[in-house]
Parts: structure tokens; sequence; C-alpha cells
């Protein structure tokens, strides 16, 4: 009996022991809160950056205006117009910005606003993708797989969509089916990895030392680790520009047909999105955020988390049931203290 | 590259905040008798002090050295914890990481203040720049800036799962509640509380019972969590 008491105390928390944590209400995060939960961070991060100094200075206006560069004036205008109210009340808007991030970030995280904060991260997604990222260089020609095209910020909002936590669920077997169903979340996946591929072949990619050129340009403030490999992987497309834009390209195809294959090919395709979201967020130079001058991790992350809501699981059904369990039929939470 | 004056006091006041309210929920806790974490708030009240110092000098109103020697010892100390709180419910089943997120703001903190003192002997801008330049290994700044963020969106996944006080006090959550049932395994009651020592009693030690006192708000304690993780990432984003 000793012994019973002795392992409650163990698996209780001591809010819980004095009922200050609601068990019965309670139910454990599945795998597609838990994907939220990660967006909701990346958030956070993008809404902590937004505070670093650079960002309140001239130079975070002429950023956002060099973007406009290229584009139809259709949609250069509204981007020099937002730079310039940016350039005249740096402060102002940039604290502004940074708290919509941070919000965004914990309102996601916070249950009673999860929809809410998701919503807002839509439409601030599609609003930055405009008016901060130049429509990720697409219109203009600027846009690559490397340099975190079609816009790192839009991947937001496309997750924010195919995770939301509508009030039913379709069976879907992944993730990201849940709410827009399957077919809808792999033609949007189809899109988005397609047209990473056709960027791959474009000129900004493919012309000679394009792609040597942007990566080995990510290396400049970067710890020396990261300029390192940037140096050398620069050097090396470099050489071998147009033949690797081609072999990038393959695999980005590769991976945008592999979500329609069978689950051990899907599940293959997954694997090799989130490999090749590797190679290019190391390209990227991590987005930047170890030079001081980064707005957020940049593609990379996003495209791998975009994969892991697409991992292929064992079952439709699962898909759509294994959702609610309590805390009672799974592992206990452990909020005291947080 | 140190930010804005306005906003580092900005910060400095959130900690500061956060600090006193945690020193006040020790003073109550230890008056009144009322259920708390007391280690939480503690290490909050030093963590809120230290850290208005290191981003507003003109804070620095205790001491300016020997904060290494505190976060050392207090990142040790829940280290400690972590590992007694894995065994513990490595046999039960359970999960740790209740301390796991204190061992990493406390190495956060170390690492900061190491940071500062290496740029410091460098003849580099020290704490009011906890800037980059001079900083050492900004890599490992972003790791644990990515860690703390996401403990801190780990922490407000789990803010709605703790009763707000006036249920407490009206009784709507059941004191004490059966936890071992809630975990899944037997339907021995958990006796909470807090030890002998001032520590809650979830590291497996018998507590003693408060019969029915209202413990001090669980929510805010987890928004102080949240206060400090936010400022504790902008801190360590400042030295990248």
């Amino acid at each position: 009996m000793a012994s019973q008491a002795a392992d409650a105390r163990a698996r209780a928390g001591w809010l819980r022991s004095i009922g200050a944590v609601r068990e019965e209400s309670w139910t454990a995060p599945d795998v597609r809160r838990r994907l939220q939960l990660v967006l909701g961070g990346i958030w956070l991060l993008d809404g902590v950056l937004q505070f670093q100094a650079f960002m309140f200075s001239k130079g975070f206006s002429q950023l956002l205006d060099a973007t406009a560069a290229g584009n139809p004036v259709v949609v250069a205008d509204p981007i020099n117009w937002s730079a310039k109210i940016i350039a005249d009340h740096p402060t102002a808007t940039d604290a502004i910005f940074a708290l919509i991030q941070v919000g965004i970030g914990l309102g996601i995280a916070w249950r009673p606003t999860r929809k809410l904060a998701l919503g807002a991260s839509v439409v601030w997604a599609l609003a930055v993708w405009w008016l901060g990222e130049g429509l990720g260089g697409v219109l203009n020609g600027a846009a690559s797989p490397a340099n975190g095209a079609p816009g790192a910020v839009v991947i937001y909002a496309l997750l924010a969509v195919l995770l939301w936590p509508g009030r039913q669920d379709r069976a879907a077997p992944f993730v990201a089916g849940r709410f827009t169903g399957a077919t809808v979340a792999r033609a949007l996946w189809l899109v988005l990895w397609g047209s990473l591929g056709y960027l791959a072949l474009a000129p900004a990619t493919r012309a000679p030392k394009a792609l040597g050129g942007m990566v080995a340009g990510m290396a400049s403030g970067e710890p020396g680790w990261l300029a390192s490999l940037d140096d050398h992987l620069g050097a090396f497309l470099t050489s071998n520009g147009p033949a690797m834009a081609l072999v990038l390209a393959t695999v980005l195809a590769l991976v945008a047909v592999s979500v329609f294959l069978p689950r051990p090919a899907a599940r293959a395709g997954v694997v090799l999105a989130i490999a090749t979201a590797a190679c290019l967020w190391l390209a990227e130079g991590l987005g930047g955020m170890l030079a001081g001058g980064g707005t957020d991790p940049n593609s990379g992350p996003l495209l791998a988390l975009l994969a892991l809501a697409f991992w292929p699981l064992a079952s439709a059904t699962s898909a759509a049931t294994g959702q609610q369990k309590t805390t009672a039929a799974t592992q206990p939470v452990s909020p005291e203290g947080a | 590259m140190g930010g804005p004056p306005w906003l580092a006091w900005t910060f400095a006041s959130v900690v500061i905040v956060v600090a006193a309210y945690c020193l006040t929920r020790l003073l109550v806790s230890w008056r009144q008798h009322r259920p708390s974490d007391r280690r939480i708030d503690a290490i909050h009240v030093l963590m809120g002090v230290a850290m208005a110092g290191m981003l507003v000098p003109r804070l620095r109103v205790f001491w300016a050295g020997g904060w290494e020697v505190v976060f050392g010892i207090s990142a040790a100390w829940f280290a400690w914890l972590a590992i007694r709180e894995f065994r513990g419910r490595a046999t039960v089943g359970g999960r740790p990481g209740h301390h796991l997120q204190h061992v990493l703001a406390c190495g956060a903190m170390l690492y900061m203040f190491l940071a500062a003192a290496t740029a410091a002997k460098t003849g580099g801008p020290a704490m009011s720049g906890m800037a980059a330049d001079a900083a050492h290994a900004p890599t490992l700044a972003l790791v644990l800036a990515f860690a703390l963020f996401g403990y801190v969106i780990w922490t407000a996944d789990r803010l709605s799962s703790l009763a707000p006080v006036a249920a407490l006090a009206a009784g709507a959550a059941p004191v004490p509640v059966f936890a071992g049932a809630a975990a899944g395994g037997g339907a021995s009651p958990a006796v909470g509380g807090e030890d002998g020592h001032g520590t809650p009693g979830d590291d497996g030690q018998a507590p003693p019972s408060h019969g029915q006192q209202v413990p001090l708000s669980p929510r805010l304690a987890a928004c102080c969590e949240i206060a400090m993780g936010v400022t504790m990432g902008y801190a360590l984003i400042l030295m990248l």
C-alpha cells in the first residue's frame, strides 16, 4: 500500500495532487496539435527575431523596398508604399510587427485562441508575402529554392490551413489531409514542390555560377563552421551549377509526386523531402539568423514541418480518430511549474 | 546590435514584475502555508534580478559578478532533480520534463553570463552589448533560444489544463485528486503539498498535507515561465 502511494506520488506532480490540474478536460496533444505547436514556436522565434536592432533601422525598410524591384507595378507599388511607411516610423512599425508575430505564436500555443491565431497567421503571412517578400521573387525571376522561394512566409499560411483544427475531421492517410481532405492536400503539396522543381530549372538557379554565388553569398557574417560550409558548397556549385540544378529539380519533382504513391514510397518521399529541406536550409545559411539579420528561419524548417504533416500514417482511420486520447489513457501531463 | 534601449527597459520591466510577483508568492506561501513550488518561485526571483541587470546595466542593484556560480549551482541542482524525476517515473511509466525546463533556463543564464564575461575580458562591449560581435558560440545561443521557445510553447499549450484559483477556492477542483488513477495506474490517492524544506512532493518524498489550503495561482506561475522564457530568448537572440 505504501509502495502504491509512493508510485502515485511519483506519477503525480504537486499541482495535480492538489487538484490544480484539470485532468478530466485535458487531451494530450495529438500529432496535428504537435505540428501546430512547432508552427507556433517558429512564429514566436520570428517575432523575437523581429526585435533585433537591425529591424529598427532604415536598413530593414530598404530590405523590403528592394523586393519590389522587377515586380509588376501592381505588385511593386504597395511594396514601395509600405516600405516608405516603415522607413518613416521604423520603431513603431517594427515593434508592432514583432508583437503581432509573438502574439500569433503564443496564440497558437494557447488552446482557446488557436483557431483565431491560425486564422490571423494566414492573413499576416499573405500580407508579408506580398509586402515583405515581393511574392517571394516568383514574378521577378529572382526566385530559387536556394534563396527561400516561393517565399518562406507563404508556407506558414499553407501550414495553418493544412493543420487547421476543424470540427469534423476527414479520413486521410496523413495529418495534413484531415481538414482539407487528402485530395486537396495532395494537390497543394504537388503545386508547392512542383513549383520548387520548376524554379530549380529557371535561369536564377540554372545559370552558370548562379547557384554557387547564391550559396557562397550566405557565408558573410555567419559563424565559422557555417561560413566554411557555405563557402565550400558555393565553390562546388560554382563549378557544377547547371548539373546540380538539374539534380535538384529531379529530386524536387520526385518529392512532388511521391505523395501520390503507395505508402512505402510515400514515406520515402517524405524522408527525401525532409533531407532536401535540411540541405536547402544549410544553403540558405539557416535563414541568416546567425548573421544577425535574419527575420525568420527561411523555408528549410517549414518545408520539413510540412513534410512531417504528410507522413503516411498506419491507416486513414487512425488519422481521423486517433486524436482524442485523454491523459488518463496515455501519458500523464506534467504542467507543474509550467 | 544591443537593441534599442527602450526595448531593453521594456523586457527588464517584465522580468522585474515577474521577480516581484514570485517574491510575493514565496512570502505568501511561507506565511499562509499555501501550496506553491517555492523552488521555481525562488529561481524566478534570481533570474528576474539577474536578467534585468543584464538587459539594463543601471539596474544592477545587487552585485555584478558571481551570477555564474549561482546559476551553475542552480542548473546542477535542477539537473539532479530531473535525474531523480526521471528515475522515479521511469519505473512507473511516467514522463520526465518538469525540471528539465529549469535546467535549460539556468543553463541559458549561465551561458549568457559566461559569454558576457568573456566579452568583457577581450575588450568587448560586455553585457550592455550582449551583443554578438564579442559573444562566443552564437550557434549555442541559437540552439538555447530554440529550446527555450519550445518550452514556452509547451507551457502555453498546457496553460488551459491548470485550474484557475477561483475554481480551486470554490472547491470546483477536487482536493485531493486520485492522481494515480488519473495517470492510468492504481487508485492510490496522492496527497500533495510541500515537503519540510519548502519544496513540493513531486520528487516522491512524503509531503505533509495542507488540507484545504488554496494553492497560489498555478496559471500565473505558468505565465511567469512564459514571460521569463520569451525574455531569455530575446537576450539570447541579441547575442547572435
